[in-house]
């Protein structure tokens, strides 16, 4: 695999999150929050007929991508990311990044990414990620 | 009442009780499962740094609005995450979680009006005593009746 600056990496989509999942998800954050369960809750709040996903399951999505990537979580060094906007139940999220820069670390191989989460035309999750691409042939800046 | 700029300027530096966690097998399954991610069995899903600190930080989220000078009701929201990883974290392994409030902010907005973000900073240490991973939250609250 060659990796150079401006490199597309694969993205990695979900057809349709999950309402059921966010309740497993509220008690493995242990998060009482009853956007993400409770939809007479998510009425009352005037926020639609659907559950909100949680943040950190948008943050997995694109760790996922990366993941594919590159062959593993283990390769994942870093990710900072501003949240932009809410996923609900049913949406089609599509997660997306660009290799930004690429460096060298203590005898590794660092690729910088740009990365965001969609929905539809929507950013609801952005930022950057690190990655170890060492093991990847071919990786020239 | 909204806390005055001072009082949120004195939130930075507090630290957070914190405790321990540990990525339990059945955790890591029901985890990947949530987020369609394919179970590895060792290598634990690097959304378990984020996990570890949320769950493990020794105050409910209801008890850091309260510091904050807010409760649920107010409709606070993450602003940003960064989790930094030293290394792979694994499945079965337990840490201990520390941390402190680090930044608080008032800012106001022509659109949103005045709000303040408080981040704040939490760290993953293994049973060796090394640095794992580390993780930034920040929280933004909103401030109707400033």
């Amino acid at each position: 695999m060659t990796i150079r600056v401006g490199t597309v990496i694969p993205s990695w989509e979900l057809p349709a999150v999950s309402a059921e999942k966010m309740k497993t998800m509220a008690l493995v954050l242990v998060d009482p929050n009853p956007i993400h369960f409770d939809l007479d809750a998510v009425r009352a709040l005037g926020m639609g007929e659907k559950p909100v996903n949680q943040g950190p399951n948008n943050v997995a999505y694109v760790m996922n991508m990366l993941a594919a990537w590159t062959g593993g979580h283990e390769h994942l060094r870093g990710i900072r990311v501003r949240f932009q906007g809410n996923v609900l139940g049913g949406d089609h999220v599509v997660a997306r990044g660009t290799v930004s820069a690429l460096r060298e670390e203590k005898g590794r191989t660092l690729a910088d990414c740009a990365v965001e989460l969609m929905v539809g035309e929507r950013v609801v999750l952005a930022g950057t990620a690190t990655t170890d691409v060492t093991h990847l042939t071919g990786t020239q800046d | 009442m909204t806390m005055t700029e001072s009082e949120l300027a004195a939130i930075v530096g507090r630290p957070i009780p914190g405790g321990t966690y540990t990525i339990e097998p059945y955790v890591d399954w029901l985890l990947n499962d949530v987020v369609g991610s394919p179970r590895d069995g060792k290598v634990a899903h690097p959304l378990f740094a984020y996990i570890s600190v949320a769950v493990g930080k020794g105050v409910s989220w209801d008890e850091v609005f309260a510091i904050c000078g807010a409760t649920a009701a107010d409709g606070p929201m993450f602003g940003e995450h960064e989790t930094v990883l030293e290394r792979p974290l694994e499945v079965g392994e337990s840490f201990s979680v520390s941390g402190e409030f680090v930044s608080a902010e008032r800012k106001r907005g022509k659109r949103t009006g005045v709000f303040d973000i408080v981040g704040f900073r939490l760290a993953l240490t293994d049973a060796a005593g090394e640095l794992a991973a580390s993780t930034y939250n920040s929280i933004v609250f909103p401030r109707r009746d400033a």
